[in-house]
C-alpha cells in the first residue's frame, strides 16, 4: 500500500486525512507539534495495528523537518501531505492595524515550511510509486478570486492571503524543478470547512472535504504538476 | 506640481526615477539607507532626501509622522532584493528568504500603511510598487523562489488593498519594469534604467479606478497572476 506524510495532523483537516488514509490501509506518518498530546491520534495509530505512527514536527523550527527526514530516511513516501497551517491571530486585523511579527510567522509556516519539507523529502518520494507533493491551499490565495468577491467575501486577512498566494507560486515554481525527478507538486483548495480555522459557519464537513480532496488526488498524475485544484476537481485560478 | 514619495532612490531604478520627476519639475521626498553616501541623488532638484531602511518600520512611522501634512500624490515602493545565491532547491537559506519576505512584501505594505493619509488627501491618490514578471505564476519557470514568492505575495497584498481601500478612491498599481541594466539586473539585461522608468511613469500617469488593482509591465501591457 502507499504511503503518506502529513504535518499538523493531530486535528482538523490533518487528522481526518489521516483516518481517511489509514481505513484505506495506507502506511501513515503523521506529523504533529506534540505528539504526546495528540490523543485522537494515538487512538488512531492504536487500531491501525503499526500502520499509522506519530512522528514530531514544528514546522516553524525547521531542525525538527531536518531530524523527521533523518528519522524516516529508509523510507518510502508516495504522497507528502503540506497540511499544517495558520491564519491571523483571533484579534481583526484590519489594514492600519498589521502585527508584521505574526505576518512573518505566518509565512515561514505557510510557504517556507512546505518549501522545507518539499526538499527535505525528495529522496523518499523518489523512491515511491505515486511521487507527488500535495499542499494545501485556499481560494483566500487566489488573486483572480479576490477581484470580483462572487465565491469569496473580498479583501482583508491579509497575512494568510498573501502567505497562500507566495506558497502557490512557490509550489508552481518547484514543480518546474521536481518534473525531471518525476516528482508532481501541486496545490489545492479543501474547500470552506467546518474547522477550528473555517470556524462553525462554514459550508462544508471535515469529512466530506477530505473525501473529495483525495479522491481528486487520487485522480492526478504527473501530468497535473504545478497545478491548483479545488476540491471538487475543478481548476482554481491563481 | 505633484509630490512623490520614492524608497530606494540612491541608485538603480530609484535614482532614475527621482531624476525624471525631477525633471518633470515634481516635489520629491526620496529615501535611501545611507543619504551621506547618496551624492548624485542629493545633487538633484527639488529633492529632498530622508534616510530611511525600509525594514525598519519604526523609522517608517518616524518618517511617515515628521511629513505629517504633506499631501503625497504617487507613493513608490521601489526598494527591493534578490539574492539568487540563497535561492537554488536543495540549498535554500530560509533565513534569508524571510529577509527578502520583508524587504519585498512586508516592507511596501508598511509603507503604505504609514502614509495611507498623505496619498489619501493628495490629487492623484497613486500608489506603484515596483513588483516583477518573476511574482507571475503564469510566467514562472522554476528557480528563485524566494523573490518569485515574495513579489507573489506583494501581488496578492495589492489585489487586496485595491479592495478594501476602494472607498477613499486611492489607486493601487504593480508594475513590472522589465529587465533593467541596473545592480539588480546586471550588464545583460535588455533595456535601460531611462527607458524603464519612463514606461513605468505613464503607466503610473494613467491610474484610474480601471486600471487599480493590475498587474502591468513598464510598456503598458498587462500581465497574468
Amino acid at each position: 500500500m502507499p504511503s503518506v506524510l502529513i504535518s499538523g495532523a493531530n486535528r482538523g483537516l490533518g487528522l481526518e486525512f489521516s483516518r481517511q488514509y489509514a481505513a484505506d490501509g495506507w502506511r501513515v506518518f503523521a506529523a504533529c507539534r506534540d505528539p504526546a498530546k495528540a490523543v485522537k491520534l494515538a487512538e488512531l495509530a492504536k487500531v491501525a495495528k503499526g500502520k499509522v505512527t506519530l512522528h514530531r514536527v514544528e514546522v516553524l523550527d525547521f531542525d525538527t523537518i531536518d531530524a523527521l527526514a533523518k528519522e524516516l530516511s529508509g523510507e518510502t513516501i508516495d504522497v507528502l501531505l503540506n497540511n499544517a497551517g495558520i491564519m491571523e491571530n483571533a484579534v481583526a486585523m484590519p489594514f492600519g492595524k498589521i502585527d508584521y511579527a505574526r505576518w512573518e510567522q505566518v509565512f515561514k509556516t505557510n510557504t517556507l515550511a512546505p518549501a522545507k519539507m518539499t526538499q527535505s523529502f525528495v529522496p523518499q518520494l523518489e523512491r515511491s510509486g505515486k511521487k507527488m507533493v500535495v499542499t494545501l491551499s485556499s481560494g483566500l490565495g487566489s488573486m483572480t478570486d479576490n477581484t470580483d468577491g462572487k465565491r469569496l467575501k473580498p479583501g482583508g486577512l491579509y497575512l494568510y492571503r498573501t502567505s497562500k498566494a507566495a506558497m502557490n507560486m512557490t509550489m508552481r515554481n518547484l514543480s518546474f524543478g521536481l518534473k525531471p525527478r518525476g516528482i508532481a507538486a501541486v496545490v489545492i483548495s479543501p474547500g470552506h470547512v467546518r474547522t477550528d480555522m473555517g470556524g462553525p459557519t462554514a459550508a462544508l464537513g471535515i469529512e466530506e472535504s477530505i473525501t473529495s480532496v483525495r479522491k481528486v488526488l487520487d485522480g492526478l498524475t504527473i501530468a497535473d504538476t504545478g497545478n491548483f485544484f479545488f476540491y471538487d476537481g475543478r481548476e482554481y485560478p491563481w | 506640481m505633484p509630490t512623490l514619495l520614492i524608497t530606494g532612490a540612491s541608485r538603480g531604478l530609484g535614482l532614475e526615477a527621482v531624476k525624471q520627476y525631477s525633471t518633470a519639475g515634481w516635489t520629491i521626498h526620496a529615501t535611501c539607507r545611507d543619504p551621506s553616501k547618496a551624492t548624485e541623488l542629493k545633487a538633484l532638484k527639488g529633492v529632498t532626501v530622508h534616510a530611511l531602511d525600509v525594514t525598519d518600520f519604526a523609522a517608517t512611522d518616524s518618517l511617515a509622522a515628521k511629513l505629517k501634512g504633506t499631501a503625497i500624490d504617487v507613493l513608490f515602493a521601489n526598494a527591493g532584493r534578490s539574492n539568487p545565491d540563497a535561492a537554488q532547491f536543495g540549498k535554500i537559506d530560509y533565513k534569508d528568504w524571510l529577509e527578502t519576505f520583508t524587504v519585498n512584501t512586508l516592507a511596501p505594505f508598511k509603507l503604505i500603511e504609514a502614509f495611507i493619509d498623505h496619498v489619501a488627501a493628495s490629487q492623484r491618490k497613486t500608489v506603484a510598487v515596483v513588483s516583477s514578471i518573476m511574482g507571475s505564476m503564469g510566467k514562472a519557470y522554476g528557480k528563485s523562489y524566494p523573490y518569485r514568492a515574495s513579489k507573489a505575495g506583494l501581488n496578492a497584498a495589492l489585489v487586496n488593498l485595491n479592495i478594501d481601500l476602494k472607498p477613499r478612491g486611492i489607486h493601487f498599481l504593480m508594475i513590472h519594469p522589465g529587465w533593467v541594466r541596473t545592480d539588480m539586473g546586471g550588464p545583460k539585461a535588455h533595456i535601460g534604467a531611462e527607458e524603464s522608468v519612463r514606461g513605468m511613469r505613464a503607466v503610473v500617469d494613467r491610474a484610474s479606478p480601471g486600471t487599480s488593482g493590475h498587474f502591468f509591465q513598464w510598456d503598458g501591457q498587462e500581465l497574468p497572476w
